[in-house]
Formats: structure tokens, C-alpha cells, sequence
């Protein structure tokens, strides 16, 4: 019995650990992954309102980096477009001069929808759903042997007036998904 | 069987260093879970975003996501008790063998009978005819329907080329084939795409008499892989426990094999291996020798993300002549998997399998004395299942629910449902719960056993196996809490509390002197299982657990059996061990254990650690390693000594 108190004690040190933990490690990767995306994309001129306008990468649904997003996008410039993070709530929290958006949401349902919304507006879109190429999505992260990878659906984003480099292509497993008929 | 209950040993004075080192163990467990406030800043430190932010995609692209071993994926692992072996603890472990390297699962107990004898169990019931485990190698099932247990003599693979061994303690729920009553070892060999290139190693020390491996893989084309080995291994002899006379159980064997994997689509893959070995025990007065050859195929096809289908089907024979038990036995074994997975729906997952399997077993006893009666045997066991995996609240909620149908010739139909739910209220956190029934089938030492194998006059004692022996069952109830609080800390607890009915006996007929082989034991058995893996630093990495076990059986009425045979488990078991990179190429790991004593016989605990030093430079690796280096020698089960061995080792990797 002694034992079981001991073990139980050790647990509910770590569950108040854990409760401080912020984003994962994965996340970490994957928010200095998207900061990377944006020097292989070329948007259209006309998705700046201004030279001088910011670069806006969104988060939808449920936040996994944290502040990490913001310390990874801090002083960084592309064009002269500074970078910064919006997060949304919902598909109609979306602006307009959003440029990347992670979609974090659990039901694959939406993402369709999402997509189907954003059609030839110039957002990257980019999500871990494993269905989200298949729904029309740009870039998909995938874990393989514990690695980050990167499935790219280059069709998509040229329908957005996205250009990615040869570069990121090369790096990437590029899917291009029969269309559908709808 | 006599029954000594306490008997000194000079050991003995050394008994309550042992108890103080159980408590230093706890303390540093209990320590563990401090160390990562301590340490997190240094841990983070790799993941700054300034230092990140230098990589290119490519390297970013080779970073691990996690550095602990990962949480197990399939959703029948999810709500279970399962502990990971990697190919790393097993090379920085030092260890020769596989029974070795599962002392790396602190939810097995794994004692070290002579020198080429192991019994290793979960969850109790440690016992020369353990029984109540399933073992499968690459899918192939190795226990041995002779006694439900596993020669572990036999069962070598080269440890290099092992990818991991799953260790999952508790009833195999519904997936997994016959005979996972308390547990389930799976051990799992790499891909050959992940094994090109040449192996060669050589050791020598004096337990460990002589070692030489060799593998050489390679590819075809870009979808054909494949690898071939050769190992030979050869053992000294143990002592005698009490009186310190040697051992007549020296051994060595030759292994050899090899194994293609062919993915000649994205969604096909054809996997194909064959192994063979022979070998020898230096038994008195003649030499025990055994041999074995086994095929295996498996093809698995994917549909879709969510859905595949695999078929399997292997051989595998195996031979060997016990000279002091007076058995020779014979095995071939014929098996046919096929196993299906789909989607229904969005939230639910259908597996549901098939197997068959043919086993033809000839056995010789050179003796009247003792032997199975009739000598050979044909066997059909017949299995499917089906489960359901569902999942509802945003995959917050895992439920899972199916069950086994086997058919086997030593009993009839039989039932084995599982239930089991997971609940997952973030990535860090999985609590579990499960409850399922299990039976392990009769073997032929139930059934057929008989002693002498003569008839003999009324008057005169003899034992004979029952023919109305029926399975064992067990009801097993669990629940785990599995949390991963930060990257580099894996924690896991499981409890569990099984009820079983018609264990094992042997009783006189009523007025007779006729034993007969029944099913008059019952009992309960509950116990906790503590596991962690922790990264300190990239540098240093920490494993272990502890068990605790408790298990009370009792005679149903009118019975009179000395259950004590079932098992002689220690209450108590702890085990760390310790990674460690030192600078200029040198490795330093250290592997500790405690086993508390054995109530019946009596067997004193034990502590004893491993230890390996290692200097790698560029393809070559030098190691010397210990084992058992506490003192010069120790009983782990009672009637041999085990020595301190040490082994030298160069291995080189092309």
C-alpha cells in the first residue's frame, strides 16, 4: 500500500508540471517551418495593400505554438513586409489580407468548406489534416520516423496565383489530387 | 517437489544493503520527476528560435519531434500497458541474447534459470513451465504448444537488426493470437531498407565464450531490399546452487537467415523471411542438440489511409533432443493470417482476422520413466476476431470493443472479449481502462503428459495428464495513466487486478494413488507497473520502472494441490537504466536491477547492475561490458548460480 501512496505522489507532481508546458517541440519545428515557407512563396503584388503592409500568417481553430509563433516571426522581414500572427476563431474571423493560414480545426468537414471559401483568394493554406490535400489544401505536415515532412499540392496554390519554388518542391512529396467531379 | 522455506546463505548478510538499495532506487524515481524542472531551460535551449531559425528546410527536415521513444500510434496500444525496448537500450544495454534484453522491460520478470534456460513471465506466474505469454517473432508465434511456454534458448534473432520489442503485460485484447493471457512480447525486426550495408562483430569474454555476426544488406532496384546474416554465439557453463559444483549446461548455436522487402507500389509491400539454426547443450551423458527452420510471407496491400488488408502465412519446424528431461520433440508448425482493416463511418474502425494453423508434433521419450502418451499429435487451432474502434468527442474519447473466437483441438470454443477505453483530454495526457477475458488452451503437458508411460498395476503411484483438463481464464481488469508532460519525459502507470479460475493442478483420484493433471486452482493476482523514459540531455538519457506484484490462489473445495509450482514471484522489481555520451567518442551505460525475494521456495533479492563502456571511431565500435557486477554471483530462481560475466567487443558498421 505504502507504495501505491508513493507512486500516486510522483504523479501529481507531474501532472502540476505538465500544466505549465507550453507548445510541443513538434510545433516549435512546424512554426519555424512556416516562417521558412514564406521565402519559397511568391504572392501577388496586389495581396499587400501596401509595400509597407505586414505579412500575415493565421492560425484557425485551436492554437498549438503559443508565443512561440511570435518569437519565431519577430524581426523577420520578406520584402520589406514584416511578419506577424493573427489567430482566428472561426472561418469568418478570416481577413482578407491574411497570407498563410494554419488550420487547426478536428473536423476534416470544415476544412473543405474553409477551402472551398478561400477559392482564388492568395492564402496559403497549410493544416496536418491528413485529408487536407485531398480537400484542395496547399501544404500538409506529416511525421514520418519522427520527422516533420511535407506533402505539397502545387495545383492549388497556382489556382491561388501562389507561386512555390522549385526549392520547397523538391523537398516535398508533391500530391496532386484527381479532381473531383463536383 | 521439496519445499525449502528459508535456508542461510552468506548472501544473507548482505540483505539489508539490498532493502536500503530498494528505497535509493524509489527516492531516485521520486527524484526523477523534479529534474525536468531543472533542467528544461538546457533542453529548450536546442529548440530557441534563433538556433532553429539558422537551419535550412533540409536539415529541419531531419530533426526527431521526439526524443523519447514515441507514444504507441495503433489504438489497441493506446489503452494497454505497453513498454518499448528500442534497438538503442538493447546495443548500450550490452546485451548476448533476447531473454536479456527483455530484463529491459520492468514489466516482465525474467530470471535466469542456468545457462541456457530463461523463465520470463508477466504479471506472476514465474515457473520453469511459465505459460501464459505470447511470443512472436516478425508475426511468427513461437511458444511451444508442447507447454504453452517458450524455449528461450532458440529464440535468437541478431540483436543489431532488431528495430524495437514491444512489451505489452495484461491480456493481448483482441488482435493478438492464442496464449496472450498476461501478456504479449512482440519483437520486431528493422526493415531492410533501414539495414543496408555491412555488419560485422566479434566478442569474446567468459561467459560469453565467442560471438561473431556478420550481415551484409542491400538494394536491387529502389523497391527491393533485402539483407543476409550469419551469428554464432557460444556460452560457458553456470554453477550449482548451493553446493558451487559446475553445471553441465554450457551452450552455443549457429543462425543464419535472411529477409527481402519488396514494395513494388506505394500501397503494396511483400515482406519474405527465412531463418535457420543449430545448436548444442553440453549435456551429461550425451549432448543436447536442437534445430530449427522457419519461412515466413506477409503482403499487405493499403485501399486507403484507413484501410488495409495483410495475409500471412509461415512454417517454421524446430527439434530438439532433451537429454536430461529424456524428451526429444518434434514441431511443424503451418500458419494462415489474414487481417482486414476499414473504415465505417467517420469515428469507427473495423478490424476483424482470421487464422489457422496446423501444428504436427512427434515427440520420443528415451525412457518409460516419463513422456507424452500418445507420442505424436496432430493440433488445429482455428481463430478470427473482430473489434470496433470508436472514437467520438473530437477523438477525445477512444473506445474500443471486440472479440476472439478460437477452436483448437485441446478445447473447444471459446470467447475472449475485450472492452477497452481511452480518454485523451490533450497530446500529453492518456488515462485507460480495459477489461477482458482471456484463456491460455491446454498443452500437451496438461493433456498428454504421463509418468511412467506404461499402465500400471492398481497399488502403484502414477501421474497422468487430464483428460478433462480445460483452459485456464482469466478476467483482467486495468487501468493506466500514460503522460508525456514535457518532449523529453515519458511516464506511464498501469494497475491491474485479475481474477482466474481453473488454473493448473494435480490430485490423487479419490482412493487411488493415479495423479491426475486438473484444473483445481483459483485465485487473484493485482499489482502496479511504473515505466519512464527521460531524456535529461541529448546527452544522457534515463529508462526504467518498477513493479510490484501480488498474487493469492487458493485449492477450490475438496482440493488438496500445492499451488505453489504455479509460480514463485517477487513482490518487488525495479530497473534503471542509464545512456550516457561522453565527450571524445566514449559511451558509458549502466543497467540496474533489483528483484525482491521468492516466498516459495525461498529465494533471497537480489541487486545487480550492467555496465558498458564503449569508444567509438568513425565505423568501429569497442566496448567492454559487465554483467550482474554487483558481487561475484547470485541465484535468481534458485538451482544454478549466475556469474559476473564479462565480454570484449569490436564491431565495425559499413
Amino acid at each position: 500500500m505504502r507504495h501505491y501512496i508513493k507512486i500516486s505522489l510522483l504523479f501529481a507532481g507531474i501532472l502540476i508540471l505538465s500544466a505549465q508546458t507550453p507548445s510541443t517541440r513538434e510545433y516549435q519545428l512546424k512554426a519555424v517551418f512556416i516562417l521558412n515557407f514564406t521565402q519559397f512563396v511568391e504572392w501577388p503584388p496586389n495581396s499587400f495593400s501596401s509595400p509597407q503592409a505586414p505579412l500575415v500568417i493565421g492560425v484557425l481553430g485551436k492554437d498549438p505554438f503559443g508565443n512561440y509563433l511570435e518569437e519565431v516571426l519577430s524581426n523577420e522581414k520578406i520584402n520589406g513586409h514584416a511578419l506577424v500572427a493573427h489567430r482566428y476563431k472561426s472561418m469568418e474571423d478570416i481577413e482578407k489580407d491574411c497570407h498563410v493560414l494554419y488550420i487547426n480545426l478536428s473536423e476534416s468537414g470544415k476544412n473543405e468548406k474553409i477551402i472551398t471559401n478561400l477559392k482564388g483568394v492568395s492564402i496559403l493554406t497549410v493544416s496536418d489534416n491528413p485529408d487536407f490535400l485531398k480537400q484542395g489544401g496547399m501544404i500538409r505536415f506529416y511525421t514520418k520516423d519522427n520527422k516533420i515532412q511535407l506533402q505539397i499540392n502545387p495545383e492549388a496554390a497556382k489556382s491561388a496565383n501562389l507561386t512555390i519554388s522549385s526549392k520547397l518542391l523538391r523537398l516535398a512529396e508533391v500530391i496532386t489530387p484527381k479532381l473531383k467531379s463536383k | 517437489m521439496k519445499t525449502v522455506r528459508f535456508k542461510y546463505t552468506p548472501a544473507m548478510d548482505q540483505q539489508h544493503i539490498y532493502c536500503r538499495f530498494s528505497t535509493f532506487l524509489l527516492l531516485m524515481l521520486l527524484s526523477l520527476s523534479l529534474l525536468p524542472l531543472s533542467v528544461k531551460g538546457q533542453e529548450d535551449s536546442l529548440y530557441q528560435p534563433s538556433y532553429l531559425k539558422k537551419m535550412s528546410l533540409e536539415e529541419l527536415m531531419t530533426i526527431e519531434v521526439t526524443s523519447v521513444s514515441k507514444k504507441p500510434e495503433k489504438l489497441s496500444e493506446v489503452a494497454s500497458a505497453i513498454q518499448v525496448i528500442t534497438q538503442e537500450d538493447i546495443r548500450r544495454s550490452g546485451a548476448t541474447s533476447i531473454p536479456e534484453a527483455l530484463r529491459l522491460a520492468p514489466n516482465l520478470q525474467v530470471a535466469q534459470l542456468n545457462s541456457n534456460a530463461w523463465i520470463i513471465s508477466a504479471r506472476g506466474f514465474n515457473a520453469a513451465f511459465s505459460n501464459k505469454l505470447l511470443v512472436m517473432i516478425d508475426g511468427r508465434t513461437v511458444y511451444s504448444p508442447l507447454f504453452a511456454g517458450v524455449f528461450w534458448d532458440v529464440q535468437n534473432v541478431l540483436l543489431e537488426d532488431v528495430e524495437r520489442i514491444e512489451v505489452i503485460s495484461g491480456p493481448g485484447g483482441t488482435l493478438w493470437g492464442a496464449n496472450a493471457v498476461n501478456g504479449i512480447i512482440n519483437i520486431i525486426t528493422k526493415n531492410t531498407k533501414d539495414t543496408k550495408g555491412l555488419y560485422a562483430s566479434v566478442a569474446a569474454g567468459n561467459f560469453l565464450k565467442d560471438f561473431a555476426a556478420l550481415r551484409f544488406g542491400g538494394q536491387i532496384d529502389s523497391t527491393f531490399t533485402y539483407r543476409v546474416y550469419i551469428q554464432q554465439q557460444d556460452f560457458n557453463r553456470t554453477t550449482l546452487y548451493p553446493s558451487g559444483n559446475d553445471n553441465n549446461d554450457a551452450w552455443g548455436y549457429t543462425l543464419g537467415g535472411f529477409r527481402t522487402d519488396w514494395k513494388p507500389t506505394a500501397t503494396n509491400s511483400l515482406m519474405v523471411q527465412g531463418n535457420l539454426y543449430d545448436g548444442m547443450q553440453k549435456t551429461i551423458p550425451e549432448k543436447s542438440p536442437m534445430s530449427g527452420q522457419n519461412a515466413l510471407a506477409r503482403w499487405t496491400h493499403d485501399f486507403s489511409e484507413r484501410s488495409s488488408l495483410s495475409l500471412q502465412g509461415y512454417f517454421d519446424r524446430t527439434y530438439r533432443r532433451d537429454v536430461p528431461s529424456t524428451i526429444t520433440d518434434q514441431l511443424e508448425t503451418y500458419d494462415l493470417d489474414l487481417q482486414h482493416r476499414f473504415a465505417l463511418g467517420k469515428h469507427q474502425n473495423i478490424v476483424w482476422g482470421a487464422g489457422y494453423r496446423y501444428m504436427h508434433d512427434k515427440t520420443k521419450n528415451s525412457t518409460l520413466f516419463v513422456g507424452f502418451v500418445p507420442p505424436d499429435r496432430d493440433m488445429n487451432l482455428y481463430s478470427g476476431f473482430i473489434q470496433d474502434e470508436i472514437s467520438a468527442f473530437n477523438n477525445h474519447i477512444k473506445f474500443t470493443i471486440g472479440s476472439k473466437i478460437q477452436y483448437y483441438t485441446f478445447s473447444d470454443f471459446s470467447l475472449q472479449p475485450s472492452a477497452r477505453l481511452a480518454w485523451t483530454p490533450n497530446i500529453q495526457h492518456t488515462v485507460w481502462a480495459a477489461c477482458s477475458r482471456a484463456i491460455r488452451a491446454p498443452s500437451r503437458i496438461d493433456v498428454d503428459y504421463n509418468l511412467p508411460t506404461y499402465e500400471v498395476p492398481p497399488g502403484f503411484p502414477n501421474v497422468n495428464g487430464g483428460p478433462n483438463f480445460v483452459s485456464e481464464k482469466v478476467i483482467a481488469y486495468e487501468i493506466g495513466y500514460r503522460v508525456q508532460p514535457v518532449n523529453n519525459l515519458l511516464l506511464s502507470l498501469a494497475m491491474f487486478y485479475n481474477q482466474y479460475d481453473d488454473l493448473y493442478s494435480v490430485e490423487a483420484l479419490p482412493g487411488t494413488l493415479t495423479f491426475e493433471i486438473q484444473n483445481g486452482t483459483e485465485g487473484y493476482s493485482n499489482g502496479i507497473e511504473f515505466y519512464g523514459r527521460y531524456e535529461a540531455f541529448k546527452t544522457w538519457k534515463l529508462r526504467g520502472g518498477y513493479t510490484y506484484f501480488f498474487k493469492e490462489l487458493r485449492n477450490k473445495p475438496n482440493r488438496t494441490y500445492d499451488f505453489a509450482a504455479l509460480g514463485n514471484d517477487p513482490e518487488h522489481q525495479f530497473l534503471l537504466q542509464s545512456i550516457l555520451d561522453l565527450p571524445a567518442n566514449f559511451q558509458l551505460d549502466v543497467t540496474a536491477r533489483y528483484t525482491s525475494s521468492r516466498p516459495n521456495p525461498y529465494i533471497i533479492d537480489y541487486f545487480t547492475f550492467d555496465a558498458r563502456l564503449a569508444y567509438v571511431f568513425k565505423q568501429l565500435e569497442f566496448s567492454i561490458v559487465g554483467q550482474n557486477l554487483w558481487q561475484e554471483r547470485h541465484t535468481e530462481i534458485g538451482t544454478t548460480y549466475i556469474p559476473q560475466k564479462f565480454y570484449a567487443k569490436l564491431t565495425c558498421r559499413f
